[in-house]
């Protein structure tokens, strides 16, 4: 695996890492040029920084800034949740999405919202995601067994996803709320429009939690890619680790999708394509991976912006019609290794 | 599998429909006496007499079913008592329904076909919105089903208000309604002030009501600019945030279908920017009963949207009447 000296590997590192760093403060920066009315962002920023308090000001922090920062940490969410799950149970094609953490997300924070619970207790909607989370993964991963083949995994997420489609549009359904009806598509499929700084608050500790969870797994997961008994005898323990990812992301992925929805396939897709960059270490993955989801969730929102429709679509309806094609292609290779 | 139960190809025969119907039927009666011989000739200004008798006292139909919310209503408004055979279910949701109470009396309906053959009607009451179907079945059978027009502002109303009371007998009840409704719009129109403050409706999902709608008709008749309608939005539409906010409205109004329930399109409404462009004054709520259906009753939405504007806003808004 080790191509090169860890002094050269750790340069290269750095240097992804700077200049994933650099693009997604440009995103970032840029998000909050594009809106659906033009307005002079220096003024706004200069208004926003002042006193003065002015219409493109609010705009400014109140709708785009807001927008951005959930983008951000939803995508940095994903990425790095799905980098940690293909590391951990060593299958490319494990990610939120996939073995049902993003679908029970979606149903505990549906629960929590449509039962009106979450309208007295604000802690109730990232709470239901996290629970929802933790819950649906783990039925997943029983399902699956152990050390289950790729297959394995992927039938168990499938019949897990659907039972919590299946129960989330009975709940709409059952929901006191009129306006619930149309609200399953953006359970399934995720937005991050028109949401308030408050939406970011409710999201961030719980990602926050998460990630510092799994900041610390970067060299349990490397010593696995050796094989179980192997990373033994390198002092992983192994029972440990996988609650520690399985909690991290039900706190960080059930967090993000209790406020954006289920968003699909960055969470899968970003590890991919990030792979070769750092030499196919789940380690030096992690940080990448989390970058990476942050830059493509924001491209995506930006890209919904500015999509000439007359009403804006959905940014996982994006996610989804590019990261679809995507799965197909590593079911086709895999195919392809196999045979 | 259905047939006509009379041949429609000879309309003398059947018996008229509607009340318009049977005008034209005593018509033809009359035309036909004054064309014949002499010895009826004679008899004509008797004939004529009775005609126009019948066609005026011409039974009003006993047993009327409404299915649809808004023929409901304005049935329950109109109709005598022992007229109304059953109304729609959605009638006694207190949200949407302003004759909840007094629809409690009847039995209801789901618009069902076999439920409605049961009930045995001599005239369905439906809306342009009613399942057609259902309309078409009826119909089919020989049963009579008039549709009400949906009405998106107040000529709309008096004309519905005048149609179904026409279809009912109760012209004079009609006629009092429109009466008391116009009297209750001119005592608003009466408090008018020079200034005409800007508003908007932002609902659920980030919807609000331009141009021909009730709405936007109430919001005029109570002494606001409807900044929706300035904008160019026809009927009920989405508008941005962002639009929103430059467009800086003085006061928005809502109008929840289902207030004290929760989902991520009423989240909207709590949006910290719509607090700060109003400059804390908080979103006020009209009940949707006095718009989902064009009635009297939005004369209840425009006195409470007058009693919000800033020139008598002493008056606490957004109350409800029963």
């Amino acid at each position: 695996m080790r191509r090169s000296g860890a002094s050269g590997e750790t340069d290269h590192q750095a240097r992804l890492i700077a200049i994933m760093t650099a693009v997604l403060v440009c995103l970032f920066v840029l998000s909050h040029f594009i809106g659906s009315n033009p307005i002079p962002v220096l003024a706004a920023v200069m208004d926003a920084t002042g006193d003065t308090q002015s219409v493109i000001a609010v705009i400014l922090t109140e709708v785009r800034l807001p927008r951005a920062l959930i983008a951000l940490f939803a995508g940095a969410t994903l990425g790095l949740c799905g980098a940690a799950m293909q590391g951990l149970l060593r299958n490319p094609l494990a990610s939120p999405g996939l073995v049902g953490s993003s679908s029970g997300a979606a149903l505990g924070a549906a629960l929590a919202l449509y039962s009106g619970f979450a309208a007295s207790f604000w802690l109730a909607l990232p709470a239901g995601g996290i629970i929802g989370s933790l819950l649906a993964t783990l039925l997943v991963y029983t399902l699956a067994g152990g050390s289950a083949g790729t297959a394995t995994l992927i039938l168990a997420g499938v019949a897990v996803n659907s039972i919590a489609l299946a129960l989330i549009s009975l709940l709409i359904n059952l929901a006191p709320s009129p306006y619930a009806v149309r609200e399953i598509v953006l359970w399934m499929l995720g937005s991050i429009a028109n949401q308030s700084m408050k939406e970011f608050w409710f999201l961030l500790p719980g990602t926050l939690l998460g990630w510092a969870l799994l900041a610390g797994t970067g060299r349990s997961l490397d010593a696995l890619t050796l094989g179980e008994e192997t990373a033994y005898t390198l002092g992983v323990n192994l029972s440990r680790l996988r609650w520690r990812i399985f909690i991290a992301v039900a706190l960080a992925v059930g967090s993000a999708v209790s406020i954006t929805g289920a968003i699909g396939f960055i969470g899968l897709v970003t590890p991919h394509l990030l792979r070769p960059l750092v030499a196919f270490q789940p380690g030096r993955l992690l940080p990448a991976s989390a970058l990476g989801g942050a830059i493509l969730l924001l491209c995506a929102d930006i890209g919904v912006r500015l999509f000439p429709a007359g009403t804006e679509i959905k940014v996982g309806v994006l996610t989804s019609l590019v990261g679809a094609p995507f799965f197909l292609f590593l079911i086709l290779r895999s195919r392809r290794w196999q045979t | 599998m259905f047939r006509y139960p009379i041949d429609q190809s000879s309309p003398l025969l059947l018996p008229p429909a509607s009340r318009s119907d049977r005008m034209v039927f005593q018509l033809d009666l009359l035309i036909l006496s004054y064309e014949c011989s002499a010895p009826v000739r004679f008899f004509y200004p008797l004939i004529c007499y009775l005609a126009i008798v019948s066609a005026w006292a011409g039974e009003p139909p006993s047993r009327v079913v409404s299915i649809n919310l808004c023929s409901d209503q304005l049935l329950l408004m109109l109709a005598k008592p022992e007229q109304i055979a059953s109304v729609s279910r959605l009638a006694l949701e207190p949200n949407s329904s302003f004759m909840a109470t007094s629809a409690a009396r009847y039995p209801v309906n789901d618009a069902k076909i076999e439920q409605l053959l049961g009930l045995d009607p001599d005239l369905v009451l439906a809306s342009e919105f009613s399942p057609q179907p259902v309309v078409r079945i009826l119909r089919h059978l020989g049963y009579r089903v008039e549709m009400l027009p949906v009405s998106s502002n107040l000529e709309d109303i008096r004309r519905n208000i005048r149609y179904t009371a026409a279809l009912l007998g109760a012209g004079a009840r009609g006629e009092a309604l429109i009466e008391e409704l116009d009297h209750r719009l001119q005592r608003v129109a009466a408090t008018a002030v020079e200034s005409q403050p800007s508003a908007l409706f932002y609902q659920a999902r980030g919807y609000t009501s331009g141009l021909e709608t009730l709405q936007h008709e109430a919001l005029i008749l109570a002494g606001w600019r409807n900044l929706s309608a300035e904008k160019g939005i026809r009927g009920y539409g989405a508008i941005d945030l962002e639009t929103l906010l430059l467009a800086k409205p003085q006061q928005l109004f809502s109008s929840a279908y289902a207030p004290g329930t929760d989902s991520l399109a009423q989240r909207q409404l709590h949006h910290p920017a719509l607090n700060w462009i109003t400059q804390g004054k908080p979103i006020i709520n009209i009940p949707y009963k006095y718009w989902i259906c064009g009635g009297p009753m939005i004369a209840d939405a425009v006195e409470a949207l007058a009693g919000a504007h800033p020139a008598h806003s002493q008056s606490a808004s957004g109350e409800e009447r029963e």
